[in-house]
């Protein structure tokens, strides 16, 4: 696979910015080789905005329904769109650390669970101090060995399937049909665990203590707690990849 | 100065990155690999991985959602 005979040219350097080493010596550093050229690509924008209006007129029709409906509707379509557009990714958050020593996707998490730290405490104080009952106070489930469980068996599937749920769907949409079948077994699972719940929440779920940290440390102290841990676990990302990769960039 | 092709087109993540780690590995200095991707997810972690080698590194949307990632072995 040798179709390269354009090397000696050392005029126009086209590299990438981290490039040329002192081994490179004087050759090309362009590394784009000759190559057939491509047929053009369909232009997508027309597509994109009779999408992007659809999804207006959804909205709209949705929206006279309930107010609600219409806001899922307009999250759930920015969340997927930044979700593409940055390639974020739950599972490589927890996966690339182990396989290439990279961590920069699990900073990014925990960068996202430090904004949602401050915003969630603003949102739910801000009920609690009106005297309202706080809202999310359903979320707060029991901790258990049902949790490791279900933790263990998410991130093995997770890695083979190669995204969580959210990854998945995204790449439902983006039209990876590997993930299609993905996303089939992630609701035939999804129906098991739902048929088996009843056990695990008899047996574990129970027996665990269910824990609100504002309870134990008031509101300031929670806040600070979970950002201290997160702080933490960030420098230990930092340092791993240092380790790892030679590089904490 | 050989240039090498690998398929990873339907490949999820983090297979991708796993065969080119693997490819790179034998192949020599100054050599050039062009992965085939259609992963999104590769599309990131492949190139970083390989920046922060200190490999250089192009990539190239050939089709809608498909990409090539050109890597020359530099050390």
């Amino acid at each position: 696979m040798s179709e390269n005979n354009m090397e000696a040219t050392t005029s126009t350097p086209v590299a990438a910015p981290e490039a040329t080493e002192a081994t490179d010596g004087a050759q090309a550093t362009s590394i784009r080789r000759a190559r057939a050229p491509r047929k053009p690509k369909k232009n997508q924008i027309p597509i994109g905005m009779l999408v992007v209006l659809g999804m207006v007129v959804v909205g709209i029709v949705l929206a006279s329904r309930s107010s609600n409906l219409g806001f899922f509707w307009m999250t759930g379509g920015i969340f997927g769109f930044i979700l593409q557009k940055s390639r974020f990714c739950f599972t490589a958050s927890m996966r690339d650390p182990v396989i290439s020593g990279s961590t920069s996707v699990t900073r990014a998490v925990l960068i996202a669970f430090a904004v949602t730290t401050i915003m969630f405490t603003a949102i739910k104080y801000g009920a609690a101090s009106m005297g309202l009952p706080i809202p999310g106070s359903s979320y707060v489930v029991p901790i258990s060995f049902a949790t490791v469980v279900g933790a263990f068996i998410f991130g093995v599937g997770m890695v083979i399937a190669g995204g969580c749920a959210s990854g998945t769907l995204m790449r439902v949409g983006e039209g990876f049909t590997m993930q299609w079948l993905s996303l089939l077994f992630f609701v035939v699972g999804s129906l098991i665990g739902a048929a088996h719940f009843g056990w695990w929440k008899e047996n574990f779920i129970v027996h665990g203590p269910s824990i609100f940290l504002p309870d134990h440390f008031g509101w300031m102290g929670a806040v600070v707690l979970q950002l201290l841990v997160i702080a933490l676990l960030y420098r230990a990302a930092m340092l791993w990849q240092k380790k790892k990769m030679g590089t904490d960039e | 100065m050989a240039e090498f092709a690998l398929d990873c087109l339907g490949e999820a993540c983090p297979v991708p990155l796993m065969k080119t780690e693997k490819k790179m590995a034998e192949m020599a200095v100054g050599d050039v690999l062009v992965v085939n991707i259609d992963h999104s997810c590769a599309m990131k972690n492949i190139p970083e991985w390989a920046r922060k080698q200190g490999h250089n590194v192009e990539i190239e949307e050939v089709d809608d959602g498909e990409w090539e990632v050109i890597i020359e072995k530099t050390k």
